[in-house]
């Protein structure tokens, strides 16, 4: 079974048939031509003899001629023992011929053609009428030759054709086997580099030179392929290696603290300063993990489900005004510009953005301006900060959404941020159906992110206009009817924290 | 006010039924659903603490009975944060819901606003130590010196102050005053408690508002004061 996935094989078989049906179709026409051709040969011989005895027959009028003619066609019979002769007449003495074959039915017979059957075999047969001549009556003169040696023939004919198509079947199938053979040797030489990869090396490549036109393009691409993955697969251990030492430094602060606390008798001021640190480890380990969740659900294809219509430079505002101690901390100024109104889930939303306005707080130019703006383009809303300060490295500009990225390592762990805020703004922008986008002006960052458009087309609860608390009020009647708003009006539970309720949807992966 | 904590795992459970005992609440705890089950039916609690895995009958299976004729507030607790649980609990009766791992903080904060809302209380004015806090004309004196508060600063002031002697975590804080729902990484709630601190706690006079290192802010006379 195997052996017929094998690509040489199949077109061995494959010209094998083809050939089979090409002969196929060559053979018959041919032996039918021939047979034909052997026929119509075979009845113009008769027809020939016949025009010569009936002749020498014709010019016969007496007794002795005719004998000295039978005479003749005896010879002519015992010379060719598959010719017969037969006369016919109602003088029995210038009847002649095999009596079996004068018992046919030559006399009911018509004149001209036939076929009969006679002692087990076939005979072509020419009949005519001699016209009577002064002695002689008129006189049938039949003609049989023997079709035997005609069969022979077309035997002889079939065999020679079955047995060259044979040969030409086992021929064309061989050559195009060892034809396919030589046609996918690069085929096999690409199979023996592939065996070669991932042996410990990503970055082995299949090589391209010298490969025929139709494999270049397969090569190429699985180079290419190839390529992604080792990037992918590098990446992956550098966010590892990251992982690793963000989790360690607080699991062995943790380790390390408890068991000196509990080595010696402390007193219980000692052990509470014990604990809260251990809580602020503690904190720090929940804040990474939910949010390394969080980014891999996003990476599962994870998107937003609490979709809500709202105005983005009134969502903008409701951050801004959050961070607003920070800006005054700084002495910044932050202002919005712009208008757009869009489907968006709030808390991802406000994330996001307050993810970019911290990092415009902590690496833009003190006491620089920021600022926030929302446009709507085609299908799609952007959201952009540009804080004022130093541009980015161009080499850096591309990586600052990577996770635990940070162009400046001795920057990293300063207490508030572990290197995920861009990871998660992508994240976000991500599962509204959007990108994200850095650029460097000429003193200025803006880094921003899309939204699509559509993605809440049919999906989103509209909000009561002017309610702040509207969209929150219509998700919960949304997930569990009217209960939570029956309660004298009131305010329905709000989530105080946690943010990341979205469906975990299988989606295809953007490329 | 009673409360019932259905929970399997030991360790949750007893630094659950401890912690709640130090709050003020009548803690009592059951292991399994069936268990749970029959105690919520039966013990007249203000609140039920209910975990979704549970052995011999689970939360989800829990609620469903129990909303056949009690109304008891529950919030649940989940390992699982996807959607589709939260909305098959919410769906179920639940009241509210808490992903695993929560803050202790958290909890009490939940408890406290599902409590309130059947029992809506509210006061006209406050003092703690010589603090005054005037909710109506929005209006905060300590002894003589009238100290001037952005809304915000007041705001925060507001939550601290209801909240006496309790710890208030930094997300309630964003929560309550900013109404923001979402994890931010940043320091606003520091800052801004600093700067409250500032106008509040002037040299010389006693400290009120105190930082509880790794999980928040409580707002109480303990006769310190702050150093010149």
């Amino acid at each position: 079974m195997m052996r017929t996935r094998s690509i040489s094989l199949r077109l061995a078989i494959m010209f094998g048939l083809a050939t089979a049906l090409v002969s196929l179709i060559a053979s018959v026409g041919l032996f039918m031509q021939q047979s034909a051709e052997f026929s119509r040969h075979s009845r113009e011989e008769l027809h020939g003899r016949y025009i010569i005895i009936a002749r020498m027959a014709a010019s016969n009028e007496g007794h002795g001629g005719w004998r000295r003619l039978t005479g003749k066609l005896a010879d002519f019979e015992a010379t060719d023992r598959g010719l017969h002769f037969v006369t016919d007449s109602r003088n029995p003495s210038f009847r002649f011929g095999t009596s079996l074959l004068a018992q046919a039915q030559f006399a009911r017979a018509n004149n001209g053609h036939d076929t009969i059957d006679f002692g087990g075999r076939t005979y072509s047969t020419f009949a005519g009428t001699i016209p009577a001549k002064q002695q002689r009556p008129e006189t049938r003169l039949i003609i049989a030759l023997d079709q035997e040696p005609l069969h022979q023939a077309r035997r002889t004919l079939a065999l020679g054709i079955i047995g060259t198509s044979l040969l030409t079947i086992i021929a064309v199938s061989g050559l195009g086997w060892w034809i396919a053979r030589r046609g996918l040797e690069p085929a096999d030489r690409l199979s023996t580099h592939a065996q070669r990869l991932g042996e410990g090396d990503l970055a082995l490549r299949l090589p391209t030179d010298g490969l025929p036109s139709e494999l270049e393009g397969l090569v190429l691409s699985f180079n290419d392929a190839l390529g992604r993955l080792h990037q992918s697969h590098q990446k992956l251990s550098d966010f590892n290696a990251d992982v690793a030492h963000e989790l360690r430094t607080p699991l062995t602060n943790l380790i390390g603290e408890t068991e000196l606390a509990l080595a010696r008798e402390r007193s219980r001021d000692e052990l509470a300063r014990v604990l809260r640190s251990n809580l602020e480890d503690l904190n720090r380990l929940r804040t990474i993990i939910n949010d390394m969740l969080f980014l891999a659900r996003a990476d599962a294809g994870g998107i937003v489900s609490n979709l809500v219509l709202v105005d983005l430079a009134a969502e903008c505002k409701r951050t801004t005004e959050f961070m607003e101690v920070l800006f005054e901390e700084s002495e910044t100024t932050v202002s919005i510009e712009g208008q757009a109104t869009c489907c968006i889930e709030r808390a991802l939303f406000g994330r996001a953005l307050a993810n970019l306005l911290d990092n415009a707080i902590r690496h833009g130019a003190a006491k620089g301006p920021v600022l926030v703006r929302v446009e709507t383009l085609d299908d799609e809303v952007a959201v952009s900060v540009t804080n004022s300060g130093p541009p980015i490295p161009e080499s850096a500009l591309p990586r600052i959404f990577d996770r635990f990225y940070c162009a400046d390592p001795s920057r990293r762990s300063d207490g508030h941020t572990h290197g995920l805020g861009l990871a998660i703004v992508k994240a976000v922008a991500r599962m509204h159906g959007g990108g994200v986008s850095a650029v460097n002006g000429v003193d200025n960052v803006t880094i921003g992110f899309t939204i699509a458009r559509r993605i809440g087309v049919g999906a989103y609860q509209p909000a009561r206009s002017g309610a702040q608390d509207a969209p929150s009020e219509v998700l919960l009647r949304g997930l569990s009817g009217k209960r939570h708003l029956a309660r004298n009006g009131q305010r329905p539970a709000r989530r105080l924290f946690d943010i990341s309720h979205f469906h975990l949807r299988r989606k295809r992966a953007s490329p | 006010m009673k409360i019932l904590i259905v929970e399997d795992e030991p360790k949750t459970r007893d630094y659950l039924r401890k912690g709640l005992s130090e709050e003020g609440w009548i803690a009592e705890v059951a292991s399994t659903g069936p268990e749970g089950l029959y105690l919520a039916q039966t013990g007249m609690y203000d609140a039920v603490i209910l975990d979704v895995m549970l052995p011999g009958l689970d939360g989800f299976g829990l609620l469903q009975q129990l909303r056949k004729d009690c109304a008891t507030p529950v919030i649940m607790l989940t390992a699982r944060d996807q959607v589709d649980d939260r909305v098959r609990g919410l769906r179920g009766g639940a009241d509210d819901y808490l992903v695993k791992p929560f803050s202790f903080l958290e909890l009490l904060a939940r408890l406290d606003l599902m409590v309130r809302r059947h029992q809506p209380q509210t006061t006209a004015d406050l003092q703690i130590g010589d603090l005054h806090i005037d909710f109506i004309a929005r209006r905060v004196t300590r002894q003589a010196r009238r100290l001037s508060l952005t809304a915000k600063e007041f705001a925060l002031l507001e939550v601290l102050a209801r909240r006496r002697s309790h710890i208030v975590s930094k997300t309630a804080i964003a929560e309550l005053v900013w109404d923001i729902n979402f994890d931010t990484n940043t320091n606003v709630v520091e800052v801004a408690v600093k700067r409250l601190r500032a106008k509040l706690e002037q040299p010389g006079e006693e400290k009120l508002l105190h930082t509880v290192r790794g999980m928040g802010y409580t707002l109480e006379p303990r006769g310190e004061a702050v150093a010149e």
